[in-house]
This record gives structure tokens, sequence and C-alpha cells, in this order.
């Protein structure tokens, strides 16, 4: 019992330690940027940059300094304010993972 | 003396220049309304698909809420983010227009402005093709989607025609706004016809994926039907309130309508046109008088002579053919029926009782056990809400099915086990589709779909179910329709209708081809 127990707590701290989650990014994507970014490519009509283009690192980057506010954007400094590192290296992880060909 | 006349002049200069202004501030803001608005908030100002934005309805509203929402958008709704499309000045000066602004009367759009809209992007057409440029087997597995675009207009906003058997795209037809029904031409499987929210339409060539003409019928309005004969076609607008059929060849128009009569209560109105409808029953098409509460059977003949059935509802909205094309049953919103009419005896058969607000889409007709069973979808999003299935041979309600929100469009198939349902309550039911058994008359399955899954629809052969993942979906997804396992995804920007080319085979979903035969 005490090793199931154990091996339980070790799976959930690998779980979340293990940054991205493509399914959680997802809802999050679909909860914060989806109306503007778009679930997979931008609209055509959109002013938006597309962000499935872009690797994760990328990403991961531009959403801290946005949320840090060492990149300027009144728009984005409010969205990326409310995310935690966890929701950034999702969403980082999800966009990455959506390649072109899936239009 | 001198001194005053020069300031009294400066003075007038400052005012007329000022007031040069103001008008030029106004011109281009009704120009920017005009441009990004109107399309869905109605070109009048009274609302369409969307809200009605004027001083009525925006009163009181917070400038800086609104601001705010014309920014951001909606994410529950198909509002885009208009952040970085329009300046902030302009933005700011929308909402002071919109809250400025009354409800405009309605406009004028005659038989001349049709004329004179009239698009031939393809001038001779013996030099179109003589059969499809791609592998089809047959014409009927086309499936069309009206891709709304994020914007409900420009680049994003297209008819999308697939191949339902194999479900890859075979060509698009950009539209300009967004494409809101498709019809196909019963006599001729190479002509599609295209409704615009903004009333354009456009005649397609789906041998050539081409668009070939197009003329304007109105400001908004989805209204749109074809004769049996594929000759005519007959349009409807919200704004203004008339209606007009064409030569479905050449679009040319051949006779409009105003459209106003007395309601139920009494009262003389002007009103939106709602569903048209060409049957294979006879050489008729019938509109509904939203606001009149009537329906128009037009007679294709000589003049094109006008019987009104009155009375029918309180606030008409959209109808489904069953017995051949001799019955119409059509949902009224605001006194909850859908009232069944003899358009042979053109007369009100029996007002049915529906759920809350129906609006039965393009509805459903299955037969189980010998008798026709019918489905209509309530929009409505109260306590209870529910699917009616109605016997359409006795005309009596059946069954009020339990299901999980209000729904707009049901699918159906003589060889699919299941009618299909869309869940449109705003919140992450959207994202579901829920399938009634029909035999037990009972939800069976939920569908996961995503985004705002909406307007399910069969292939011809009814192998395979397609839905809209709609706004904030992005995708048409595509089911094996008795095991429910997605077999494809074909993405596109904010996809709504979805019409298969097998409909004019089978006049209601869901009915079976032998149906038509007696009426032929």
């Amino acid at each position: 019992m005490k090793r199931l127990v154990l091996f339980l707590a070790a799976f959930l701290l690998s779980e979340s330690s293990y940054a991205a989650n493509l399914f959680a990014g997802q809802a999050k994507v679909e909860a914060v940027c989806s109306q503007c970014h778009g679930l997979k490519k931008s609209s055509a009509d959109a002013p938006f940059p597309r962000l499935f283009e872009r690797d994760f690192a990328y990403l991961q980057m531009a959403l801290q300094q946005y949320r840090d506010k060492t990149r300027k954007s009144d728009i984005m400094n409010a969205v990326a304010g409310l995310l935690s590192d966890e929701d950034i290296d999702n969403i980082a992880a999800y966009y990455d993972n959506i390649h072109p060909a899936s239009k | 003396m001198k001194r005053a006349t020069k300031i009294l002049s400066t003075a007038i200069l400052t005012v007329l220049s000022l007031s040069a202004q103001a008008s030029d501030d106004a011109a281009h803001l009704h120009q920017l309304y005009q441009e990004n608005c109107a399309s869905c908030h109605g070109a009048d100002h009274g609302g369409y698909l969307a809200p009605a934005l004027n001083a009525d309805t925006l009163k009181g509203r917070s400038p800086t809420a609104l601001r705010s929402l014309i920014m951001t958008g909606s994410f529950d709704t198909l509002m885009p983010p208009f952040y970085g499309k329009l300046s902030d000045d302009d933005i700011r000066g929308l909402v002071k227009h919109l809250q400025s602004t009354p409800k405009q009367p309605n406009p004028a759009w005659t038989m001349e402005d049709m004329k004179k809209s009239m698009q031939v992007y393809v001038q001779d057409e013996s030099t179109l093709p003589s059969k499809p440029t791609y592998d089809i087997d047959s014409m009927d597995n086309i499936i069309g989607v009206a891709a709304r675009g994020k914007y409900g207009r420009g680049a994003g906003s297209k008819a999308v025609f697939i191949n339902s058997s194999t479900h890859k795209e075979i060509g698009e037809v950009p539209t300009g706004t967004a494409a809101h029904i498709i019809e196909f031409n019963p006599a001729n499987p190479r002509w599609a016809y295209v409704k615009t929210d903004t009333a354009e339409i456009f005649k397609i060539d789906l041998y050539s994926m081409k668009a070939v003409r197009s003329i304007k019928t109105g400001m908004n309005g989805p209204g749109i039907g074809v004769s049996r004969d594929g000759k005519y076609i007959m349009a409807g607008s919200f704004v203004p309130h008339n209606a007009v059929i064409l030569n479905a060849d050449t679009l040319e128009p051949l006779k409009t309508f105003e459209l106003e009569g007395v309601d139920p209560d009494g009262k003389m109105v002007s009103s939106d046109s709602g569903m048209i409808i060409g049957t294979p029953f006879a050489d008729v098409f019938a509109i509904a008088l939203e606001n009149a509460g009537q329906v128009w059977v037009v007679d294709l003949k000589d003049g094109f002579p006008v019987t009104k059935i009155t009375d029918v509802g309180r606030h008409l909205h959209d109808a489904f053919l069953t017995h051949g094309g001799q019955k119409l049953m059509i949902a009224s919103y605001d006194d909850s029926i859908v009232t069944a009419i003899d358009l042979k005896e053109r007369k009100i058969i029996k007002k049915l009782p529906a759920g809350c607000v129906p609006h039965v889409g393009g509805g459903s007709a299955v037969k189980v056990d010998g008798r026709t069973l019918g489905f209509g979808t309530n929009f409505g999003d109260c306590d209870k809400t529910v699917v009616s299935v109605w016997d359409l041979d006795k005309m009596e309600l059946v069954k009020q099915v339990p299901v999980s929100g209000g729904t707009e469009s049901p699918a159906a198939h003589a060889n699919a086990p299941y009618v299909a349902v869309d869940i449109i309550s705003k919140d992450k039911r959207a994202r579901t589709i829920q399938l009634i058994d029909k035999k037990s008359l009972e939800v069976a399955k939920t569908l996961d779909v995503g985004g705002h899954a909406y307007f399910p629809e069969y292939s011809a052969d009814g192998k395979f179910l397609y839905v809209s993942a709609g706004y904030n979906g992005d995708e048409v997804a595509v089911y094996n329709s008795s095991t429910f396992e997605k077999v494809a995804s074909i993405g596109m920007e904010s996809p709504a209708g979805i019409f298969s080319r097998g409909r004019v085979k089978y006049m209601t979903r869901g009915l079976s081809p032998d149906e038509m035969k007696g009426a032929k």
C-alpha cells in the first residue's frame, strides 16, 4: 500500500513537472486565445498573428514576456497576465503541435 | 465694423467647417457600420442574425463596455474581435454613432437596383466544361458548406463544396460576405445557388466550381427557394421587406413583391421574409411573411398570382415539406406551434404544439413502423428543452423528446438509425450533437464535436454525418453514422449551414427518394 502511495505521488509529481499537456493546452486555447488567433489558424481577415507555425520556445518566451510586461501590448499584457507557467507551456505546446497541413 | 465683420466671418467659417467635419464623420461612421456590422446587425440597424444596434436598444448601455465588447468580440457568439482591425478612434466613434442612430426606415431596393447589381463572371456558358472537372460518382454526393468567415465577410467567406464519399474538398467559391443558404437546382445537377447574408445570390457551376453570375436582391436576408422545374428562384429579404422571383438561368428579376399584410392580431404590418420553398408537388413557391403571420402561395404562371393564407401564426420562420410536398410544416416562434398547411387546398390543416420557440431548420421526417414521423427542433432555452415528434399522417403530436438544450436543426436519413439535433445553448453544451433513436424516440448518444457545433447533415448515402464545428471550431467534422468514429476534418472559418445535394432527391431529410415518385 505504502509503495502504491509513493508510486502515485511520484507519478503525479512527474506529471505536473513534466510540463506540457496538449489537451489542457487546447482547453486553454479555446477559452483564452482562439477568439483572436483561431483554434488552428487565425482568420484570413484578422489582423492577429498566426500562432500555429511558431515553435514551442518562441511561444513560451513571448507569452512570458507579455505576462511580465517586458514586451508591451495593452491587450496581450492583460490576457497573458492571467496565465500560469503551466498554462503558458500547455498553450505553447498546443500551437507547436498544430501543423499547417491540418488547416 | 470691419473688424467685427472679420470676426463674424471667421466665426461663420469655423461653424461651417465644424459642421462639414461632423457630417464627414457621420458619413464615415455610417460607412464603417455598413462595411463591418450591417451584414449581421441589419443594414437598417434593426438587427438580423445579431441584435439590433440603435439608439433605442443601446439606451443606457455603458459606452466603455460597448467599446470593449467591440474590441474583444463576444466569445459565445459569432461576434469577432475588432481590436487592431478598426482604430480606437473609429471604435469610439462607432459606439457614439450607434447610441445616437435610430432604427432606419425600410429602405428601397427596386427591380432597377437589382438589375444594376447584376455581375456576369462567365459571359458565355457554353465555354464551361460539360462534365465535372473532378472525380465524383454522383453529383448527389456533393455537400456544400456555408462558411461565414470570422468577420462575416472577407477572404474567409465562401461556399465550400465537398465530395461526401471521400470527404475531400472539391472546390470553393468566394462570396464576399457570409454565405448562408446553398440551394441545388433539382432539374440540372450542375447548378447551385448561394445566398449571402447581404442578400446576394450567386449562380454556381458545380462542374467547374465557379460563380457564373450574381445579383443583389436586397440588403439582408437568407430566404431562397428553387422551383421544381429549376426555372425560377424566389428570394426574400429582412431588409427591405420584399421578395423577388428571378429567372434561375439568367438571375434576371421578373417580379417583386412588397411583404405586408394583416397579422393574426388584426394589425397591418410590413414584414420580414421568412422561409421560401419550392415543392416537388406543384409549380409554386411558398413564402412566409414572418411578422404578418401569413404564408403566400405564388403560382409560377403569367403574372405570378398570389394566394394568401392568413392567421398561420405569430412570427413565422422556417418550414419543411411532407406528403410528396403537398403539406408544409411551418414554425411559429411566438406561439410555440408548428402549423401544417395543405398546399393543394391552400389552407391550414392544423396547428400542432411544439417546444419553446420552434425553429425547424430544414426539418426531418422518417418512416418508422408504417408511420411518417416529423422532427422539429426548438431554438428557445427554456426550462423544458425538447424536440417535437409529430405523426405527419394524422397530424398529431407523438412525443416531446427531452434533449439537453435549445436546438436549431435536425438531420435524418432513411439509412441512418439516428436523428441528429444540434444543441445550441451557450455553454459547453454548444459543443455537442445529440442523437435520437428513430425507434425508441429517446436520446441514445451525445457527440462532443467541439466549437459551436451545429447544422448536422447526412451524406446522400446516409453513411456519414457532417457537422459544422462552427465558430471557434473552424472545421467541419465528419463521423461514421453508425459508430460515430470521427473519419475526417475539413478546415474552414466559421462553417455554418451544411447542404447535401441529396436533399433534392429526398425533399425532406430522412425520407426515401421513393417518397417523391408519387409527386411527379
